[in-house]
């Protein structure tokens, strides 16, 4: 085999709001396949079902995954990996695929789990514990995303975004149970930065920028260190007991002893219709800082061939990035991207200006501009009227501007439910190719 | 006829349920409220009590009595005080008066009454002890409300927020200062964004420490006979802060950091110098901790001077309850200066500079011979250790105070009486004297406040002042930043802003006019300044500057308690 892939073709597929890439590294005689992420929260009407999707990549590789990257436990990047029992699930199939490498964030090993019965001393306590935390936080936002339909006075985008934004975090076991499974039969790697990747293929050097462990950096945890022993411990338990409460039918009355009013007096009406409103702006409030937590644990992998490079973040956001960002030498490399897979389906906070600002080649002649590839679907997350809508208008139109902008959006068609760009690493030369038919 | 009392006392938990004497007894304590006629809520003429729980649709009842006798005075002395945790119509006593206590404090310090910053004008703010599940409690200025949450903590117990006395003054003070600066809580400098939270923990914490019980029980345990004393070594400015304060830190109760952050402990933390320009600092609520750490060094710094005056006098050691009493002294005229202070700033675009000038000036008003207990050179020490100094130079005698306002003013058009209330009079003297005031003349100008301050002079005779605060206005497009005329003020567009961006530059100042209804001090910032170009710097590169808001008590309160690093400047 020749010791460098001859070309790359990226192969982005229609999962509406999710995410599912797979990598295709041709060398002279053979191919070497990678699939980085394969999961979906909503999907646009005309566009295949998720089992149908994973055929067409098994049939793609060959049924040989060489790699398989699962980048954080989103369901919109990993409800894909899901099996079922008759054993036709999209997970199953991938499973036939039989992956070398399986790389998750250090976060999903279950040595560091809750229920871990021996100190790995990897992790340590505080690892555990964060492990721990995130588990909690999913339950939460499962209590929240029940909650949702339920709670009096919501307006319906609040409601909806609820139910959105909370059955994303709901833990999905199927998908993780299954990754875990086939990391049992290969080489299962619970990476951070600079471990490595494990990934077999020749010529490419790859890279793990994140996400960083609780010892090389605190800000991912959100948590400085003088706080290690108490805060999101306290305030995950705390959440547990609070969450328990909110997802029963009738929560917990505070004081079930005292007098209430069986009707609300005119002098309270008002404040009660705002309290209400409020309440299911604080339960979004919450269910989307667990969000963040869960895409800060992202993966985030850079591939390099000769001069050309392609960055994987997932949906990592700053403070997952920050530990590669105060590396000088990684910001050089971050300097020559030549593939940009935008964080988060183009969210506002997923594409760090720090990290958009080290492209060099952003703008420039058009022949040599970077390429950006986003899988999105609008009107699912965020807001428009609240800035927050994804994908983030502001952020496209830089995409625009300065990339040659790749958006999954754009795929109407179920029969062609890709794009691809591919990438010579013998010329440099990089083509979006868009399959009509 | 007899006259009725003007006050009447209300029992209290002195700070959190986790604060207990030496018995393990929550500590009580009794504050005085204006003797109002009060309606069932409680409900009264500034503040009402609405007891209602979001989270599980609950509308809890209030005692039907009016509150004429407390009815949990006996507490103080002897019974089940935990029993009073389970008590809903305990809490809304509890809120009711230390809400009333802080608002009636802002009064006593200003002079004036005070007014909630609220759209509409209302004269009640609802306070709402039970709000919701969550480990969270703010002031909504759209809901004119202060809003307290519960949770269940680690050990399974329900924390609740509105017990914790330095949590609810925390809020009622963000209400207070919204009402008296409404512009503070626009998008503007790292500072004016630290400063609401800043100056509202500075408040909380002096309003724990003014209570002797609770210094008290900071002390230690205290044994009466020969160890009522306590030796003046012990009294020490590092051991006060380290021993004395840290382990109040610790008392208060460590599950309600998950709603007011870890103010004391953080900024004791805090040792000098700190850079201001480091990222970490130009986080709003890591950039408050700064504002506290100074403050609480003057306080102690003080408090030690204080005591330094009884050393001389006494030998054997210090009389206990006069060490407490020197601190509880120290504590009020702090936060009667930190309030009054408000008065003495811009309207627009505050700095910690801009504040301490204004502490400076109104503490030469309250106490003009600082001989004794060198107060003023306590403070200006302790705020430049963390890199924070005047932003006026003062004079000779008083480093640090503002200037006096120019004398060369019209007062020709305008009239005495309407001056002391009227905004359109006062916009009149603006108008005409808009060239000796620094004014721009093509900005939008508006005066938004007149208000009446009466104070005691130091001859005991009252002085009315009246304070005035005008806003200047301009809408300009990316491109104009770049004329030579911005130029000449250091204003330039950041090299990536659109030409056509919508760029809104404020300025203002406060007036302060003396009993003669002449023009005492003159406090700005100019719309075209120097301030302003590191404004729209700053707020380019944060993303801010298209927000009319800045971000809510809410969210800011939620993303303290979790240190969130936050993603200022990293954001689309």
């Amino acid at each position: 085999m020749a010791t460098r892939p001859r070309s790359l073709r990226i192969r982005a597929y229609q999962v509406g709001f999710g995410d599912c890439f797979l990598l295709t590294f041709r060398y002279s005689r053979s191919k070497r396949n990678v699939l980085i992420d394969f999961g979906s929260t909503g999907r646009p009407k005309r566009s295949k079902p998720l089992d149908e999707i994973a055929l067409q990549i098994a049939e793609e590789c060959d049924w040989k995954l060489h790699g398989l990257v699962a980048t954080h436990r989103h369901k919109d990047h990993i409800s894909g990996f899901a099996t079922r029992k008759n054993g036709d699930g999209p997970g199953d199939i991938i499973a036939r695929c039989k992956p070398e490498v399986v790389i998750q964030p250090w976060t999903e090993d279950p040595r560091a789990a809750r229920d871990a019965i021996r100190p790995t001393g990897l992790y340590g306590r505080r690892g555990r514990r964060f492990v721990s935390s995130l588990d909690s936080m999913q339950d939460v936002a499962g209590a929240i995303a029940r909650l949702s339909s339920t709670l009096p006075n919501l307006s319906k985008g609040l409601r909806r975004r609820l139910e959105f934004i909370g059955g994303n975090n709901i833990a999905n076991r199927s998908a993780v149970e299954n990754l875990i499974k086939l990391g049992d039969r290969a080489d299962a790697r619970f990476v951070y930065y600079g471990r490595s990747s494990g990934l077999k293929l020749p010529g490419v050097r790859t890279r793990v920028l994140g996400p960083p462990t609780l010892k090389q950096t605190d800000t991912i945890r959100r948590q400085r260190s003088r706080d290690e022993d108490e805060f999101w411990h306290l305030r995950a338990l705390g959440l547990d007991a609070s969450a328990a409460n909110l997802a029963k039918k009738s929560p917990r009355v505070l004081f079930p002893r005292a007098e209430q009013y069986r009707h609300t007096p005119v002098w309270a009406r008002w404040i009660e219709n705002r309290l209400q409103e409020m309440n299911g702006d604080s339960l979004m409030q919450i269910v989307r800082t667990l969000d963040h937590q869960l895409n800060n644990t992202s993966v985030i992998l850079l591939f390099t061939v000769g001069d050309s490079s392609v960055l994987f973040p997932g949906d990592a956001q700053i403070e997952n990035w920050s530990h590669a960002l105060s590396k000088p030498h990684i910001q050089e490399l971050l300097k020559g991207v030549n593939v940009y897979k935008v964080g988060h389906h183009g969210s506002l906070n997923a594409t760090p200006r720090s990290l958009w600002n080290l492209f060099e080649h952003r703008k420039g002649k058009v022949s040599e501009r970077m390429h950006s590839v986003v899988s999105t679907m609008g009107g699912k997350h965020g807001s428009r009227r609240a800035d927050t809508e994804v994908p983030r208008e502001t952020l496209v139109e830089a995409l625009k501007e300065e990339t040659h902008y790749l958006t999954t959006q754009a795929i109407r068609s179920t029969k062609n439910n890709f794009r691809d760009i591919e990438i010579d690493f013998r010329t440099g030369e990089i083509e979006q190719i868009v399959h009509r038919g | 006829m007899t006259e009725s009392p003007r006050t009447r006392t209300l029992t209290v938990i002195a700070q959190d349920p986790s604060f207990r004497d030496s018995n393990g007894r929550i500590v009580l304590e009794e504050v005085a409220v204006p003797a109002e006629r009060l309606w069932p809520g409680p409900m009264g003429h500034r503040v009402h009590v609405i007891d209602y729980d979001a989270t599980t649709d609950t509308l809890y009842k209030s005692a039907k009595a009016a509150i004429d006798v407390d009815p949990y005075a006996k507490y103080l002395v002897r019974g089940n005080v935990d029993r009073l945790i389970k008590d809903p119509q305990f809490h809304q006593q509890n809120v009711y008066a230390i809400v009333m206590e802080t608002l009636g404090r802002f009064e006593y310090a200003l002079g004036r009454r005070v007014p909630w910053g609220f759209a509409k004008g209302s004269h009640q703010i609802k306070v709402v002890p039970h709000a919701f599940e969550d480990a969270n409690a703010f002031y909504s200025r759209n809901d004119e409300a202060l809003l307290f949450g519960y949770f269940t903590g680690a050990s399974g117990v329900t924390v609740f927020s509105c017990l914790s006395r330095d949590v609810v003054v925390h809020e009622a003070t963000h209400a207070l200062l919204d009402g008296l600066r409404n512009r503070f809580l626009y998008p503007s400098s790292p500072d004016q964004a630290a400063f609401h939270e800043g100056f509202s923990d500075v408040v909380a914490l002096l309003s724990v420490f003014r209570l002797p019980r609770v210094l008290d029980v900071a002390l230690g345990t205290r044994i009466y006979g020969k160890s009522a004393r306590v030796q003046p070594q012990k009294l020490t400015h590092e051991n006060l802060r380290g021993s004395v304060l840290l382990k109040l830190a610790e008392q208060m109760g460590q599950e309600l950091a998950g709603v007011r952050g870890h103010a004391l402990r953080q900024s004791l933390q805090l040792k000098p110098p700190v850079d201001l320009e480091a990222k970490e600092f130009l986080q709003a609520h890591r950039r408050g901790e700064v504002f506290v750490a100074a403050m609480l060094n003057a306080f102690v710094g003080v408090w030690v001077s204080r005591l330094k005056e009884l050393a001389t006098h006494r030998s054997g050691g210090l009389d206990r309850d006069r060490v407490i009493e020197e601190g509880v002294e120290a504590a009020d005229r702090l936060l009667h200066a930190a309030i009054r202070a408000i008065d003495y700033c811009p309207p627009v675009d505050l700095t910690f500079g801009d504040y301490l000038s204004a502490l400076l000036t109104a503490d030469s008003f309250i106490s003009p011979d600082d001989h004794k207990y060198r107060f003023r050179q306590v403070l200006r020490h302790h705020f430049e250790e963390f890199s924070i100094t005047p932003e006026s130079e003062g004079t000779p005698i008083e480093p640090g105070i503002w200037r006096e306002a120019p004398r060369e003013l019209s007062y020709d058009a305008v009239h005495f009486d309407s001056m002391q209330y009227d905004t359109d009079e006062v916009f009149r003297f603006v108008w005409e004297n808009r060239h000796q005031l620094d004014l721009n003349d093509e900005a939008y100008t508006f005066v938004q406040s007149v208000v009446p301050c009466f104070r005691v002079d130091l001859d005991g005779f009252i002085v009315r002042e009246t304070v005035a605060e005008y806003v200047q206005i301009l809408h300009l497009k990316g491109s104009e930043l770049n004329t030579a005329k911005m130029k000449r003020v250091g204003i330039r567009k950041p090299a990536d802003m659109p030409g056509d961006e919508h760029v809104p530059l404020y300025g203002g100042g406060t007036l302060v006019f003396n009993e003669y209804g002449r023009l005492k001090f003159h406090i700005y910032n100019p719309v075209l300044g120097k301030r302003q170009a590191q404004r729209v710097n700053y707020l380019w590169r944060h993303g801010a500057l298209r927000r009319s808001s800045g971000e809510s008590f809410e969210q800011f309160h939620r993303a303290r308690s979790i240190d969130l690093p936050g993603q200022s400047g990293e954001q689309w």
